[in-house]
């Protein structure tokens, strides 16, 4: 049971990183209609900006605030330079030239920082566990990184319910033309949503740090989760973002953590492990499959 | 007693608390090409989607050859020999001419898996496709791909496209919109080469076409049909004059 | 003649008599390159179909290069270890037949793609591209868990397939089964895209709405195409196996499908024989760049970016004046 609660924890943690990556790129998505496959990039130079910072400074604190503010640096430069020139694009040209980002950015790292994966401490004062009931304990850093995820959905949910940038972003996500009608500057507009999803993305990269290693080709694979994430929850969503967030979340962390001692109750040890394995790694994606044969355009999508 | 192709009686649609077509209703002469025209926003459109299943009705009922096809969908209409044409053109840009013609043609033979030899030496395109591409004047350019062609040319291409399969009725939305006075000439003299072949239903703005060309026309103001008769009689109807002009012309 | 007809006359002299000369000329690695290429061009090629014709912007391509791929090892693996692939219903061994290899590793591609292309078809536009991407990987975690096969280290293969006596150890024997099945792809797929069934997909790759409204199903087509695209993938994947003797799950990992994808762009979308090209560009400055300076790709990166918004019209374009089925 205390395993249960235990795993249940890890599930909202991957969670809530998830989120932090599919909150950003899903707007992007819904109100540019362009498909960004960099956005892991941005995820890996929080990573890497943090981490370096951190082993400079020591301090968690500066390390998290270089890394927002690096990765959103980039994300602006990238719209202005790069994305502006793909918005009234085929969706082809803006797969094919994201995809020459990543090759950039991947070979820039790797050039600055090297192959071999950086290591990031927990910050000192996070780095023990917390009885949250007897018998189990779990990382206060995990827990921070929690609360920290549940307060920036806090966050945004006020911007876009109560502030008017919000609310031009939300109408932006489900009719572009009138944002425009409106006489609000759109470029200005489209630079910020970027770069605040870009700045997402960079916070989850260098909390990510101390529990996942910080290497080259990071982005990619959380870039893939995160797209998941999106199809599931349905484009330009926020509310979406959230709802496959934690189904994604929750379903790998519990199969992966689960399923073996399931499948031993059916098959043979040796079987069930070896399918276990199998499955617990495809979990997500068969998820993905059967949301998709119910609703195509996913649980909430944001043009209803 | 002239043979009536389609029946449409009481149409009615809202969207939301909008009643975008009113107790619409009409009678159109096999033979004729009968006008809609009305004042904008009286939801011509509205109507043209109706009557070719691409909006189902909230109520009324149409019959075409005597027969209801009120929910009947688009395609199912198209079988049973309804065409149309888009305000929007709607052809395959990155086509040729040849191609976009070839394709509607293909529609109509059924499955289309043949999948070795060109589609060129099909019999049925054989046939058929000089004769598609003759009927709306584009023969010559039948090799150049569809979005180099003119604003008109376009147009025609799509009339081309729904002339195939000979339909019986032609719903033609708006065809003249955002066509100089050439192109409007020139389509008007395809759309006159075709009567007698095909029945029309022209929906237009541009009263100089409607007048020249229409046997009867339809007035819609607000989504009903408020005066329907000849040109002649619809050119000195007092109600058209007013929704039209306004009061003290 | 055509220039068009003229550059693919000189590139298939080229590649005909390309091991006989590169023997003379002492440069014996340039046949294994050349596979290389040829097997590129394969999979690119029936990418093309894809992005060119249908437009079906599909990132998960590789995933059927490595089914491919993993089918050769797998037979080979239980056909070299005596040990049966299965025993019911029927005692199989596996093998080592590439009579038996290739087409088998095609069908399971193809397989593979019916189940994937039905699932992901459903769907369009950005969803589409996400959801290739997502089964392909699915796929990619799936073979890493192959314990059995080798998982995240791979498997090797101890020889190459046999074909009917002929030695496919040789590079030049092995050179010439790669052209002929590049070949055999190109002149299917040519006629596929020019007949009734192509004109459709064309058309559906254009305006899908249109074909809809025209009374066709345009998904039937559309998955067609995917399949036949999907299995051509695999017959590629067969041989890349035979050729480096070594399988793993990188093979398909995502990134491959996007430099399949910077291929067909080098060459020329919808061209079918651009992609030739753009494999042999692709690769060539692959090998060279990198034994300049192993951070290339911080040049292909940027090349890339500024390609794909300054210039589209692709190599084969260039030089035949063809703008392809998109131009």
């Amino acid at each position: 049971m205390l395993l249960v609660i235990e795993q249940f924890l890890n599930g909202l943690q991957l969670g809530i990183t998830l989120f932090l990556m599919s909150a950003g790129l899903t707007l992007v998505f819904g109100i540019m209609q362009v498909i960004n496959l960099a956005h892991g990039s941005f995820y890996m130079i929080g990573a890497y900006v943090g981490a370096t910072v951190a082993a400079l400074t020591g301090s968690f604190l500066l390390a998290m605030l270089a890394a927002v503010a690096a990765a959103a640096a980039v994300g602006c430069i990238v719209e202005i330079l790069v994305l502006r020139h793909l918005y009234a694009r085929q969706h082809l040209d803006q797969v094919l030239a994201t995809f020459g980002l990543i090759m950039f950015f991947n070979e820039l790292i790797r050039i600055i920082w090297g192959r071999q994966p950086l290591f990031m401490n927990v910050p000192g004062a996070l780095a023990k566990s917390i009885q949250l009931l007897p018998g189990l304990h779990y990382p206060t850093y995990r827990l921070a990184v929690i609360g920290s995820g549940l307060l920036v959905a806090l966050f945004l949910w006020l911007m876009f319910a109560k502030t008017k940038i919000g609310m031009q972003i939300r109408a932006g996500s489900s009719n572009r033309e009138m944002v425009g009608a409106l006489g609000v500057n759109i470029n200005l507009l489209y630079t910020l949503v970027f770069g605040l999803g870009a700045a997402l993305a960079g916070l989850a990269g260098v909390m990510a740090g101390p529990i996942l290693s910080v290497e080259p080709g990071m982005g990619e694979s959380i870039l893939i989760l995160t797209f998941v994430v999106i199809v599931i929850g349905g484009i330009g969503s926020i509310r979406g973002a959230v709802a496959g967030a934690l189904l994604v979340g929750m379903v790998d962390t519990l199969g992966r953590a689960f399923l073996p001692s399931i499948l031993r109750t059916i098959l043979a040890a040796a079987t069930a492990d070896s399918v276990a394995a199998s499955l617990s790694s495809m979990a997500i994606y068969i998820l993905m499959a059967a949301i998709l044969v119910w609703k195509p355009r996913g649980l909430f999508p944001a043009h209803g | 007693m002239a043979d009536t192709l389609l029946q449409v009686t009481g149409l009615h649609k809202s969207f939301g608390a909008l009643l975008a077509t009113n107790n619409f209703s009409l009678s159109l002469t096999r033979g004729h090409i009968h006008a809609l025209i009305g004042p904008n926003g009286a939801g011509k459109t509205t109507v043209v989607n109706q009557l070719s299943g691409d909006l189902p009705a909230d109520s009324g009922t149409i019959y075409f050859r005597g027969r209801d096809i009120t929910r009947l969908k688009s395609y199912q209409r198209a079988r049973l020999g309804i065409a149309r044409s888009f305000q929007i053109t709607h052809i395959f840009e990155n086509l040729s001419v040849a191609e976009n013609m070839g394709l509607a043609i293909c529609a109509g033979l059924g499955h289309n898996f043949r999948f070795w030899r060109n589609w060129q030496s099909t019999a049925a395109i054989k046939k058929e496709l000089p004769l598609a591409l003759e009927r709306v004047d584009l023969l010559h350019r039948a090799e150049l791909a569809a979005r180099h062609l003119s604003h008109g040319e376009k147009r025609q291409l799509e009339v081309g496209m729904a002339l195939i399969g000979k339909p019986e009725l032609l719903i033609l939305d708006e065809p003249m919109a955002g066509l100089g006075p050439g192109g409007t000439v020139e389509l008007a003299k395809l759309i006159k080469k075709q009567k007698g072949q095909v029945t029309i239903l022209l929906v237009e703005h541009d009263m100089d076409v409607v007048f020249s060309l229409a046997d009867r026309i339809t007035v819609l103001v607000y989504g009903e049909n408020v005066a329907t008769g000849t040109p002649e009689e619809i050119r000195h109807n007092p109600v058209v004059r007013k929704a039209y002009l306004g009061e003290g012309e | 003649m055509t220039r068009k007809q003229i550059t693919i006359c000189c590139g298939a002299l080229f590649l005909v008599f390309l091991p006989p000369v590169a023997l003379l000329g002492g440069n014996p690695y340039l046949i294994s390159l050349a596979s290389r290429i040829i097997i590129y061009a394969l999979a690119a090629a029936s990418l093309d179909l894809l992005l060119g014709y249908g437009a079906m912007i599909s990132l998960g391509h590789a995933a059927f290069v490595g089914v491919g791929a993993y089918t050769v090892a797998i037979l080979h693996f239980h056909s070299a270890a005596a040990e049966p692939l299965f025993s019911w219903p029927f005692l199989y061994a596996g093998s080592n037949n590439a009579l038996l290899t290739l087409p088998l590793a095609t069908l399971s591609a193809a397989f593979a793609a019916l189940i994937i292309g039905a699932l992901s078809l459903r769907t369009t536009g950005m969803h589409f591209i996400m959801i290739t991407l997502a089964f392909a990987q699915m796929l990619y975690y799936f073979f890493i868990s192959l314990e059995k096969y080798g998982g995240d280290d791979g498997l090797s293969l101890a020889a190459r397939n046999s074909l009917l006596g002929v030695n496919l150890g040789n590079s030049s024997h092995f050179y010439y089964l790669c052209l002929v099945a590049l070949v055999l792809f190109l002149i299917f797929a040519h006629k596929l895209v020019n007949s009734r069934f192509g004109l459709v997909v064309r058309g559906a790759g254009n305006n899908d709405r249109r074909i809809k409204g025209l009374g066709i199903h345009s998904y039937r087509y559309k998955l067609a195409t995917f399949v036949i695209a999907g299995g051509s993938a695999g017959l590629a994947g067969a041989l890349l196996a035979n050729q480096t003797e070594f399988v793993s799950p990188g093979l398909m990992h995502w990134t491959l499908s996007g430099e399949l994808m910077v291929m067909v762009l080098l060459g020329g979308l919808g061209t079918l024989f651009g992609p030739v090209l753009g494999a042999a560009v692709f690769l060539s400055l692959e090998t060279t760049l990198a034994m300049y300076s192993e951070h290339w790709m911080i040049y292909m990166g940027p090349f890339l970016v500024l390609t794909v918004i300054f210039a589209k019209r692709g190599l084969f374009g260039f030089l035949t004046g063809d703008k392809g089925k998109n131009g």
